[in-house]
């Protein structure tokens, strides 16, 4: 009996032993393929992204590196000279200028609703911020059909800078208000209560003790709003109606460096989609360099704080 | 209700204070007034966003019933004896096919990518891979359109599309016919498109992920992968459900990049080879023609669809990346 046993458990805890190892090669068989599928999906993901790099770079330098790109104005090729595009320049000045109206409008509004919603406890607050969290990921081609609706018909301003600029403000609002209320909110609460405590008005103590320490925050949503705008496209496409002509009023037809790309990536001349990869190589070195900047500025203030 | 639970959660300082007695009697001064001011004008912006865009389509709406969603044809028309035909089910369906592909492609390899930036690479290529992806995520999607229309629209017309089309068996999804411009395309580069992002919210969220959840799996004798699959995703799924709803609102809205890679054609053949369109792109195709005619609140109308879609979308994100935030921190 008892010999019997023995052989028994025996038995069973080499099965056991086999059975075990077969799991932990199966298991390790599996991990490693799931592993290596994982860099597999780097690598997938680099693939495409590296391309687009690749290929700015390829056909959109020599217009980027030349003068005539930020000198001229825009021509149209012809048979007889295939190669006579111009350059940019008013799409260039039209994209600041819809810009700086945006800004203008934009950046105050935008801090003051992120102040508001950062530092008050209020109804109207929380349903704001449900608001601002909503209309972030609103399609940006919404704000061109608002902007259509309310400045081209409704005020009556036909086709027109003006409304390229309100339909970017209001697409850089809610993201403005977002990243300010973060920025607000990451102050530390003794800061706001040192201020309280030595007398200072709620006013006082906002503008001048927490707004500097949160400055950081709010200029880096700034810059992100700011480089989300330079390439937005569908917006600007259905208001500004487009210009071959070099202008700064709010109330005259614009163009703009995206609504160009779009123009000129569907032309049949070679030279023309060469210049649409250049200004598209021109705004991804502008949206970098914006972004770039701001880490590396607000990484040396959080640095300096410390 | 949930905005509710996270103002208690960090309650703001100035309660804290409001409760003692006010340093000033002029508490509420025209500082105060002034960021007041800023609120209730975006809420009228936010109110005249939705209202016009609602308002402008009234006619469409109106004139079309809800043939404007069962219907696959778009005949503006110009004799007033005859009335115009408006239906948006083909951009509906475009828009879910293209979206749909992009989706896939972005979790699958985009939830991958996560996980090999956060636990495969060395320490110093992780920041210097977050970065990049980071910088890539703001590339305008203009930009993804180009490389769609001049780059990848020949060699799908010339090399991909008569290979898939050559597959026997597969008629019902490819047609036997290439094109350049189809449904394919549009959702590849869509799915490029969206990755960045997706990848730069779902590496945060798996990064949030404790250390101790991985070691107690990892001493436990879990495999590698087991310990990713079993407990990082499951921890950080509600995270990642809300990344995915973020770009799959991206994908949907997007508007020139599908204009560009789409064409726009309006058919019910909805073969992945096909040229096809989408509710955001159609709007900006048809926008320079439309004018003057019914055509405008009829575009409208497809702003409201794509209004109310992505609006409460990303509610949805934004309360599931909050929950996983609000739990990560707990």
């Amino acid at each position: 009996m008892t010999t019997l046993h023995l052989d028994n458990s025996h038995h069973i805890r080499e099965h056991l032993r086999e059975r075990a190892s077969a799991t932990i090669k199966r298991r390790q068989f599996v991990s490693r393929l799931m592993i290596a599928l994982c860099w597999l999906a780097i690598g997938l993901a680099a693939l495409p992204l590296g391309d687009v790099i690749i290929n700015l770079f390829t056909h959109g330098w020599s217009s980027v590196s030349s003068w005539a790109f930020y000198s001229q104005l825009p021509a149209q090729p012809t048979l007889v000279s295939p190669d006579a595009v111009g350059g940019v320049s008013n799409a260039i000045v039209g994209s600041a200028v819809i810009l700086g109206y945006a800004l203008i409008g934009a950046l105050p509004i935008g801090i003051g609703i992120g102040v508001y919603t950062a530092e008050s406890d209020s109804r109207f607050a929380a349903t704001l911020r449900l608001v601002v969290a909503t209309m972030v990921g609103a399609p940006s081609i919404l704000m061109g059909l608002f902007a259509f609706g309310l400045v081209v018909v409704q005020f009556g301003m036909g086709f027109c800078i003006m409304a390229g600029s309100f339909a970017i403000g209001t697409m850089m609002l809610p993201v403005l208000a977002a990243s300010t209320e973060i920025a607000v909110r990451n102050v530390p609460a003794t800061l706001r209560e040192a201020g309280l405590a030595l007398g200072a008005k709620k006013s006082t103590t906002s503008l001048r003790i927490v707004l500097p320490a949160a400055i950081t925050g709010i200029v880096s949503g700034a810059i992100l709003a700011i480089s989300r705008a330079i390439g937005e496209t569908a917006p600007v496409l259905l208001v500004i109606g487009g210009s071959q002509a070099f202008t700064w009023k709010a109330g005259d037809f614009g163009e703009a460096l995206p609504f160009m790309i779009y123009q000129d990536a569907s032309s049949s001349y070679p030279a023309q989609r060469a210049q649409a990869w250049g200004i598209a190589l021109f705004i991804v070195i502008v949206v970098f360099f914006l972004s770039l900047t701001a880490r590396i500025w607000a990484n040396s203030k959080q640095k300096e704080r410390r | 209700m949930s905005l509710n639970t996270s103002t208690v959660s960090s309650p703001s300082p100035v309660t804290n204070v409001e409760g003692r007695k006010r340093p000033s009697t002029s508490s509420r001064g025209a500082y105060e007034y002034v960021l007041l001011t800023a609120a209730a004008l975006f809420a009228l912006i936010a109110a005249y966003f939705v209202g016009t865009v609602i308002w402008r389509a009234v006619p469409a709406f109106r004139e079309q019933g809800f043939g404007f969603f069962s219907n696959a044809m778009w005949n503006a028309s110009f004799d007033p004896t005859v009335p115009s035909q408006f239906g948006s089910l083909s951009m509906i369906v475009g828009t879910l096919i293209t979206s749909g592909i992009a989706i896939l492609i972005a979790v699958i390899v985009g939830t991958g990518t996560a996980l090999a930036i956060t636990f495969l690479l060395p320490s110093r290529l992780r920041t210097i891979a977050a970065t990049l992806i980071e910088l890539l995520a703001a590339v305008p999607s203009v930009v993804y359109g180009v490389w769609g229309l001049i780059v990848l629209t020949p060699w799908f017309q010339y090399t991909v599309g008569p290979w898939l089309a050559g597959i026997p068996g597969f008629d019902w999804l490819f047609g036997t016919t290439a094109g350049g411009q189809c449904y394919l395309l549009a959702g590849l580069v869509l799915g490029a498109m969206i990755l960045p992002s997706y990848v730069a919210i779902g590496r945060e969220v798996i990064n949030s992920v404790s250390k101790e959840l991985i070691e107690a799996s990892l001493s436990l004798g879990a495999t590698q992968w087991q310990t990713l699959w079993k407990t990082v995703i499951p921890t950080a799924r509600i995270g990642l459900f809300g990344a995915g709803t973020l770009a799959l609102g991206r994908a949907i809205g997007e508007t020139v990049a599908m204009s560009m890679v789409l064409g726009s054609a309006l058919s019910t053949n909805y073969q992945l080879l096909k040229p096809g369109a989408t509710l955001a792109g159609w709007i900006a195709t048809q926008w320079g023609e439309a004018q003057g005619s019914s055509q405008v609140p009829a575009l409208f109308a497809l702003g409201v669809i794509l209004m109310v879609v992505s609006l409460s979308m990303s509610l949805i994100s934004n309360r599931l990346v909050a929950r996983q935030r609000r739990a990560a921190t707990l």
